[in-house]
């Protein structure tokens, strides 16, 4: 089987610190120029992959880029990744997905709750629903429950059915 | 540029600020250290600096396997004695491996990769991304052909799946097109190399995930 490469390293921009926020100040006037112009590329990044510090990415121009932070830094929403008279490449984090699931009762929020924890699930509360950070497809989570959905007890909510 | 100008990007850098760190983790006796004893030669072809660090139970067994094995300097292979649950350590608290690579990181300022082996765990361990860049889930024929099937979060979830001891297939039962296939299917496409590590089948390609998720050359 093969492997999908990259695009070629010799060409890759090597980012070894963030340079600064798009929200700062001064930084946000000049990318807002830079934008006019035609000058501002941008790389969208999966929400799971903002933990790393080292990792390939491409902009929406095309220009490649290692990023390889030192262990103290971070990526975040809005990082300006490289700065040049006339190119900027700024991180855009995409939106995290979440699967809300909602208990028909208190022994089932229990139940639910006991299946998340021990499945190292990412959650967040939301009244008496539960919503999974989606790492993958949802059906990979509802799987891991479906024995709490067949039997009534649990039931995956629809955003627009979340009133 | 006055003071108040944004700073432009430092001139580029030639090498990365310290090394990348990977992950290497799967079931007891699936074939993390083989997959290590193969790969090191292979990186150290490359030009690639590497050190090691273990993990174990109580024991310091896979850093002084490797110590032993003469294909790397023994000073590059540090050992974490878990004392508990394997994943513990590469998750939920990786404080330990954390100051392992980065003692290594300063003892070796060449270092190009650190990989973290896992203590040997089951099919929910997984790494946090606090303490590696990318990581490996090692699964092995012998283990039976229907890991994949049971969806484990170390098998969906890895950068990497390594299928190991691929040459047992034929003595173990196991049918390999459909592992392989089931395991193409849980991860929705997602890489997976399958290897003979003791036969050195397909390290190469593994060196060559290694090199195009984290590393500047290939």
């Amino acid at each position: 089987m093969t492997l999908q490469p990259n695009p070629p390293l010799e060409h890759a921009v090597l980012v070894s610190s963030i340079v600064g926020s798009r929200l700062d100040h001064d930084l946000g006037h000049r990318l807002h120029h830079m934008e006019h112009d035609g000058m501002v590329e941008t790389v969208r990044i999966e929400t799971r992959d903002m933990a790393r510090r080292r990792l390939r990415v491409v902009t929406d121009r095309g220009t490649a880029c290692l990023v390889a932070l030192p262990r103290s830094e971070q990526l975040f929403d809005g990082a300006v990744l490289l700065l040049e008279p006339g190119r900027a490449i700024v991180v855009r984090a995409l939106e995290q997905a979440w699967l809300r699931l909602r208990p028909a009762s208190l022994p089932d929020a229990l139940a639910l709750g006991y299946a998340a924890g021990n499945l190292h699930w990412k959650v967040r509360f939301a009244g008496g629903d539960i919503e999974i950070a989606l790492e993958g497809p949802p059906a990979a989570y509802l799987d891991r429950v479906r024995e709490l959905i067949a039997e009534g007890r649990v039931t995956p909510v629809d955003a627009a059915d979340e009133a | 540029m006055n003071a108040l100008s944004p700073r432009l990007s430092p001139a580029p850098a030639m090498s990365p600020p310290n090394a990348a760190r990977i992950g290497i983790g799967g079931p007891v006796g699936s074939g993390k250290t083989a997959l290590i004893e193969a790969l090191l030669p292979v990186l150290q072809a490359r030009g690639v600096s590497v050190a090691v660090v273990t993990n174990d139970l109580v024991t310091a067994e896979d850093a002084e396997r490797l110590r032993r094995s003469g294909i790397i300097d023994p000073a590059r292979v540090l050992a974490v004695e878990a004392g508990a649950c394997p994943h513990t350590v590469i998750r939920e608290d990786p404080t330990l491996n954390m100051l392992a690579a980065d003692e290594l990181d300063a003892r070796f300022p060449e270092l190009d990769l650190v990989i973290i082996e896992s203590g040997g765990d089951n099919l929910a361990s997984t790494f946090s991304l606090d303490l590696v860049d990318w990581w490996i889930f090692v699964i092995d024929v012998a283990g039976g052909g229907d890991i994949p099937r049971k969806r484990g979060p170390g098998v969906l979830q890895c950068d990497l799946l390594v299928v190991n001891k691929v040459d047992l297939a034929p003595h173990v039962g196991v049918d390999l097109d459909v592992m392989l296939e089931e395991a193409r299917h849980v991860r929705g496409g997602r890489p997976l190399v399958a290897t003979a590590c003791r036969a050195g089948l397909n390290i190469d390609q593994v060196a060559d995930a290694i090199a195009d998720a984290v590393l500047l050359r290939r």
